[in-house]
């Protein structure tokens, strides 16, 4: 009846209208993310004790003791944008719970408050530098705190001069939308957080590699569909072909550019050992055969079987590569670089993969193996390579772990790594690439920025409300504590994780268990 | 449909070769025997239908030719060659085409998802897009629901897109599993008519259903399972007219 209509008042079509697609979870992820970054560089000062050097410790205190006239504006025009920003979330979560469109107005004078935010953040930048009579570029102060604090707001600025100036875009292309973000965000990472460089340094090398392992475990458990518990075996495998061929222990030294390579055939071909046998097992059988494996292979190294893994020492002074004239061990930073390149090529990789036979072959497989293998799928061969490929990119992680650390032990590829990496691909959506790096980006923040830092900031608040035994909390040990609490918190609220592939929200809408290919063939 | 496959099954049938043989085939399931030197033939342009009751082995002979089930003795011919210990991918390559019991589409993928997956292992793009019109011609429905998840369809449009999957591999055997199971009256009868129809387009069709009149009026021949072995086979006619068929099959 379509006349009907000319009486109704036309019903906006909104993202909140729709279904939840993964293009508002990148708006919500964006606004959220931005909020925070903001409020964040807003409180990062009022919690760090001061140090020697004197001046600049706050955007404020260098603002207020610039010439009077700027520096008002500047904390005005600071406080007054932040202030939106920080609100803007909340704005949202109110339209939503009435149902309603935020309004279009809103997200255009958002965008202007962002971009002025921004343009007054790099003048209180330029006003430090000028302040501390430091240069404008070149060497920063590496224990200003101020520079921490401009980093982090300058990012939180750009985001949300992104997610709200051009909000259609986000929600209709999220995956370019996060390209866009993510990629300079990657970028001036190790510059963003100048506290204490060679910690931020690793914290970012952690994250790159902590990023490579989310990405190939997701092929495993998102794309094809096997639950892998024992994933740091393969990341084990990658570092100790790393440390054994480039180090003293059996005087062989490859460079880290050839390791890489062979950590990844290596790794891959043990995917494929531990593929066979479980080829025709299926979720919590195959969970239970993963986490074996994942267990033995410290052991192994444990064990020094062979004489070949230095037993629970391990492996040490494993060489550091140089690429041309740069010398990585005393240009640490180039190793977070390279890594970088690593995880975007692999994103673009895994990317076509996904969207390639295979990737259409491992959905259909994890769908229905039986009907999979009635209509051609090499149902051996799939699951094999999956596993191989999956094992492959924590070879090529392991690899460079082994040379920034310079040594390795068995301790460090325990279970926990394994638990860690799957937190990270659920709390940022099983199967979804752009999902797997949010989540491997927030779990590291929390652990290497957040809990890091409660420490001091939990001393300094003690200090202030004179209960001094907030100063004797450790926050660094609860690692774990967060993440028992993510997969907890995630299965229950939402367990497609913060941007849910499209597979996995059908299926959680829908539900049911397949009869296995094992169980048709009367072997199970 | 045409092309190739109708110039091949009219080969086969003029050197009176089956497309499919089986011979003396025996399945385990563990310690249970599910097929008990069970053999059949199926000429080349045929319609046969396999009835029988619930636990006779249908299924069971179906998932034997598609390979996802090996025979522990016997064995499976295709166009004279044997296939019994091939890989279920080989085989579905080789031009068996099965659309296995209760559908089992992949219930997350659209339908034309689901039509591309049945192409999976073909690499002729123009062949594949003239059989998605072929199954679309077939299917008007399919068509319409192309963009819709294969789970949200209706029983009937499932059990459609099963044979179009099974299709879109330009099988020279179409093995269908009870394809009229939990579906109303009208629906089958249009089923039907399009099996008949892709049938004619030069395909062979080996069918299983419980529907015994409706099976053998389709099919030109019959064979009658029961408990893992053949009991009797024949024309379709004179099944219709045996006795016992009629008291066991047909509620005579």
């Amino acid at each position: 009846m379509p006349r009907l209509g000319l009486l109704q008042r036309p019903q906006p079509v909104t993202p909140q209208a729709g279904p939840r697609g993964s293009g508002t979870s990148t708006f919500w992820i964006f606004s959220l993310g931005s909020a925070m970054l903001l409020l964040m560089s807003w409180l990062l000062p009022w919690f760090v004790r001061p140090t020697s050097s004197g001046v600049g410790y706050s955007p404020m205190d260098v603002v207020t003791s610039s010439p009077t006239g700027i520096g008002t504006i500047l904390v005005y025009i600071l406080a007054v944008t932040m202030l939106i920003m920080v609100l803007s979330p909340v704005l949202e979560i109110a339209y939503r719970l009435r149902k309603e469109a935020t309004p279009r107005r809103f997200d255009t004078l958002r965008g202007i408050a962002a971009v002025i935010g921004l343009v007054s953040t790099v003048a209180v930048f330029v006003l430090a530098r000028i302040m501390r009579e430091e240069p404008l570029f070149g060497q920063i102060d590496s224990h200003s705190i101020t520079d921490s604090a401009v980093w982090l707001t300058m990012a939180g600025y750009i985001i949300a001069a992104v997610t709200y100036g051009a909000r259609q875009r986000v929600t209709h292309r999220p995956s370019l939308a996060f390209g866009a973000v993510a990629l300079p965000f990657g970028l001036l990472l190790p510059l963003m957080f100048h506290q204490a460089p060679d910690f931020i340094l690793w914290a970012a090398e952690s994250l790159a590699v902590y990023m490579l392992l989310a990405l190939g475990l997701n092929v495993v458990v998102g794309f094809a569909g096997l639950l892998d518990l024992g994933y740091a075996a393969f990341f084990a495998i990658g570092a100790y072909t790393c440390a054994s061929l480039a180090s003293p222990k059996h005087s062989i030294h490859l460079p880290l550019w050839v390791l890489i390579f062979l950590g990844a055939a290596v790794a891959s071909m043990f995917g494929a050992v531990l593929g066979a046998p479980t080829l025709r097992l299926r979720g919590d059988y195959l969970a239970i055969v993963t986490l074996g494996f994942g267990e033995i292979i410290p052991d192994l190294a444990t064990n020094n079987v062979g004489k070949l893994t230095g037993g629970p020492d391990g492996i040490s002074s494993i060489d550091q590569p140089a690429l041309g004239p740069i010398h990585f061990g005393t240009n640490k930073e180039w190793y977070y670089w390279s890594l970088l390149v690593v995880v975007i090529v692999v994103i673009i990789l895994l990317r076509n993969l996904e969207r390639s036979r295979m990737g259409r072959a491992w959905v259909a497989l994890r769908e229905d193996e039986v009907a999979a293998a009635a209509t051609g799928i090499n149902t051996t061969s799939t699951k094999l390579l999956a596993f191989a490929i999956g094992a492959s990119i924590s070879g090529i992680a392991g690899a460079f772990y082994g040379s920034i650390v310079t040594v390795v032990t068995p301790q460090d590829f325990n279970f926990s790594v394994s638990v860690s990496i799957l937190s990270m691909i659920v709390l940022g959506g099983i199967g979804n690439i752009t999902g797997v790096i949010v989540g491997s980006f927030a779990l590291t923040f929390v652990i290497f920025w957040v809990l890091q830092n409660l420490n001091e900031w939990s001393g300094t608040l003690g200090q202030t409300i004179n209960v001094p035994t907030l100063g004797n909390l450790n926050f660094s040990q609860y690692t774990y504590i967060v993440y028992g609490v993510t997969l907890i918190l995630m299965m229950l609220l939402r367990p497609g994780g913060l941007i849910p592939s499209r597979a996995r929200q059908i299926e959680l809408k829908s539900g049911g268990e397949e009869e296995s290919l094992a169980a048709v063939q009367g072997r199970a | 449909m045409t092309g190739t496959a109708a110039v091949l099954t009219g080969a086969d049938a003029g050197s009176g070769m089956p497309v499919l043989e089986l011979r003396e085939v025996d399945v385990l399931y563990g310690r249970v025997q599910a097929l008990r030197g069970v053999s059949l033939t199926v000429g080349a342009g045929e319609i046969v239908a396999l009835i029988g009751s619930n636990g006779a082995g249908k299924t069971t002979t179906l998932r034997t030719i598609s390979g996802l089930v090996r025979p522990s003795k016997g064995s499976i011919l295709l166009r004279g060659q044997p296939i019994h210990t091939l890989g279920a991918e080989k085989i579905a390559r080789l031009g068996v085409g099965h659309a296995p019991e209760g559908r089992r589409l992949f219930g997350r993928m659209t339908v034309r998802e689901n039509l591309d997956m049945g192409a999976y292992s073909r690499k002729d793009r123009a062949g594949v897009r003239s059989d998605f019109e072929r199954v679309y011609e077939l299917f008007p429905r399919v068509k319409e629901r192309s963009g819709q998840l294969a789970g949200s369809l209706s029983g009937g449009e499932q059990q459609m897109v099963a044979i179009g999957r099974a299709m879109m591999a330009r099988p020279t055997v179409l093995l269908l599993d009870e394809p009229s199971l939990g579906l109303a009256p009208i629906v089958v009868e249009n089923l039907f008519a399009v099996i008949r129809e892709i049938n004619q387009g030069g395909t062979t069709v080996l069918l299983i259903e419980q529907n015994a009149l409706l099976a053998l009026n389709t099919a030109r021949r019959g064979y009658v399972l029961e408990v893992g072995e053949v009991a009797t086979s024949g024309p379709s006619q004179e099944l219709l007219r045996s006795p016992e068929v009629q008291r066991a099959y047909l509620g005579m």
